[in-house]
């Protein structure tokens, strides 16, 4: 069965946007199937110095993939000296459909005060 | 904040379903001025979009897009 994921990559602000592309290629080519949507946020301040840099290259990536692929890819990621920091979480997506709210929703709100 | 008499949750009243990890601006709304995460009491928000909050939060730190203390180190 394959999952939603996501992962946001800080790559080293050093690093060119080809040089980027090219381990991101990488990484991609261990996830097998689909090819994963790619979003560069580009250069960003952090909020805290990560490896003593303050700037990071942002990329974000969703993809589906069979969870098996996964030790592999963060193994992968992780050696690789160019990113900073990543995090992968299992996209949610929209949550289950809501309760039929019109009649639901005025008596539930009332019972929060 | 300041309390009023009726509380409604300010994520449900934005129509916003999932909190998401990735919008610190967002997110930036509930912390305190040192960077700790806001309790419902104060924000007002319903028991559902804290939790959500909580986790977008602590990712959000995860990868430097918010402090964990605001104005350390500077």
């Amino acid at each position: 069965m394959t999952r939603q994921y996501e992962v946001v990559y800080i790559f080293d602000p050093a690093l060119e946007e080809a040089a980027v592309n090219e381990r991101l290629a990488r990484f991609h080519g261990l996830l097998g199937g689909a090819q994963p949507t790619t979003n560069h946020w580009g250069k960003r301040t952090l909020a805290y110095s990560v490896k003593r840099k303050d700037t990071g290259y942002y990329v974000v990536d969703q993809f589906e993939t069979e969870p098996t692929a996964l030790p592999e890819f963060e193994r992968a990621v992780k050696l690789e000296e160019g990113v900073l920091r990543f995090l992968v979480v299992q996209m949610e997506g929209e949550m289950p459909a809501p309760i039929p709210v019109e009649a639901a929703a005025i008596p539930a709100e009332e019972e929060d005060e | 904040m300041i309390r009023t008499r009726t509380k409604t949750c300010p994520v449900c009243e934005a129509g916003v379903r999932v909190l998401d990890y990735k919008d610190e601006r967002a997110l930036g709304r509930f912390l305190t001025d040192r960077g700790k995460i806001l309790p419902s009491r104060l924000s007002g928000m319903c028991a559902r979009h804290q939790r959500q909050l909580s986790t977008a939060i602590k990712r959000a730190r995860q990868l430097a897009l918010l402090p964990y203390i605001k104005g350390y180190g500077q």
